[in-house]
């Protein structure tokens, strides 16, 4: 199923009928602040949409956190992703350019984090530079995914890590740790003479990213 | 003119000279700021509010002895535009080994801060947001989009050629001709490049066997002027 979400707020709606004519789709799903279905534009997009016998999708987000927000859309364009009834995945497609500046930036994140196809029209369609389907899985080795995968935001024993990883030996799991600190994924510190690792904000970003959520 | 490492920061400006400031005070031993602003010609009221702010933080930077560069905008809806111009700028900066600390994506219209986050994610810049209400610098976690981690070496060849020819209507044949490798070899890698979005089939108009090769659009934009 061909489905075209866009991000929206009153006032949009002349955004979302140039995505709606410039691109196919069968289902549309607004995403936008609460109270959003009770806008005078959603009424006019809804019922233009009713003209083809149609319900639209409405998907409220809350816009106070940005990174709340990037986690919200995320979850939302993944529920989309597929069709619920078949499983099968759905041909998705993001138009960024509704609603709040903080909602469309927090899209395009979520959009690059998914690899979800996406684009910004506005009078004009421009088409977002997003590889489809390259999530952030594709950035990363497996061995350093599975480190990503054993921190979370607190400091832990690298003699802690390197038993849980299973490597073969301790500079296996050393040169995956300089790796993502050259990434600037990791903090460091040493505490009683021992090195001990945790996520850096970057890195938090990335566990979410590879849908592991975060202990801080 | 700036000296190597010397640090600069970029920003997004629209009415509010506060949403750009903080980040200024913020960053340490920064020696440049540089801004983009701009507003509807045809609205009066936003032509002033985004002139008085780009005066006050031009007097900002003077007062504190930062070296600044405030770019109008000539259109600030458009997107695509506004993204070529950020992410020129940006790359010359980097090739004149200056250091750009952060950008500030707060100000602005909304397609001038969305072209700024797009242009933070394809150059790895780091990218800080400030709330609208309490001023608090948000700092974005962003990944880079590193393209040569997701398009193979034959792919990233393919995609310039046709971003170079894109004026031509160039059949998979000619495009094969042009790289000098076997038409299936080239059919596979363009099948992977349609599967990834960057590419797309269209028929030949005189000869409806053939297919025209296209780049999208956002491949300029994934590749840059890295061609």
């Amino acid at each position: 199923m061909k489905v075209l979400a866009s991000t929206f707020g009153e006032g949009d709606h002349n955004k979302v009928l140039d995505a709606m004519r410039r691109l196919p789709y069968e289902r549309l799903v607004l995403i936008g602040e609460r109270g959003l279905a009770d806008s005078s534009s959603f009424r006019r997009i809804r019922d233009f949409e009713g003209l083809s016998g149609h319900d639209v999708d409405v998907e409220a987000v809350e816009t106070d956190d940005f990174m709340e927000l990037v986690n919200e859309i995320s979850a939302v364009l993944q529920k989309h992703a597929r069709n619920p009834s078949t499983g099968e995945r759905n041909a998705l497609v993001l138009n960024i350019s509704g609603g709040s500046k903080l909602l469309g930036d927090a899209a395009l994140i979520a959009a690059f984090r998914l690899g979800i196809e996406a684009c910004h029209c506005d009078h004009q369609m421009t088409k977002l530079p997003v590889i489809r389907g390259a999530t952030a899985l594709d950035r990363f080795t497996p061995a350093q995914i599975r480190f990503i995968s054993l921190l979370g935001g607190d400091f832990i024993q690298l003699d802690d890590i390197v038993v849980q990883f299973g490597a073969p030996s301790k500079q296996a799991v050393e040169r995956v740790m300089r790796d993502l600190r050259k990434l600037d994924l990791l903090k460091t510190e040493v505490r009683n003479g021992r090195v001990s690792v945790a996520l850096s904000r970057a890195g938090e970003e990335v566990s979410r990213a590879l849908g592991k959520n975060c202990s801080s | 003119m700036l000296e190597s490492n010397m640090v600069a920061i970029f920003g997004t400006l629209g009415y509010r000279p506060k949403s750009l400031i903080p980040t200024i005070r913020s960053t340490p031993d920064v020696d440049k700021v540089v801004f983009y602003c701009g507003a509807d010609k045809k609205d009066a009221e936003a032509v002033a509010k985004v002139a008085d702010a780009k005066k006050a933080v031009l007097d900002y930077c003077r007062t504190m002895k930062l070296a600044v560069d405030a770019v109008e905008l000539d259109d600030p809806f458009d997107f695509k535009s506004i993204a070529i111009k950020i992410r020129t700028d940006i790359k010359r900066h980097k090739r004149e080994g200056k250091e750009i600390a952060v950008f500030n994506i707060a100000g602005g219209t909304r397609p001038t801060s969305s072209a700024a986050l797009l242009t933070c994610i394809l150059e790895g810049v780091p990218t800080v947001y400030v709330h609208d209400v309490t001023y608090e610098e948000i700092r974005l976690p962003l990944l880079r989009m590193e393209y040569n981690q997701v398009l193979s070496k034959e792919e990233r060849e393919i995609l310039k050629i046709l971003l170079k020819n894109r004026s031509k209507e160039m059949t998979e044949v000619e495009l094969a001709r042009l790289i000098g490798k076997h038409k299936a070899t080239v059919n596979h890698h363009l099948r992977n490049l349609i599967a990834k979005g960057a590419v797309r089939l269209e028929n030949h108009k005189k000869d409806s066997r053939k297919k025209i090769v296209r780049v999208e659009e956002s491949t300029e934009l994934l590749l840059g002027d890295d061609e």
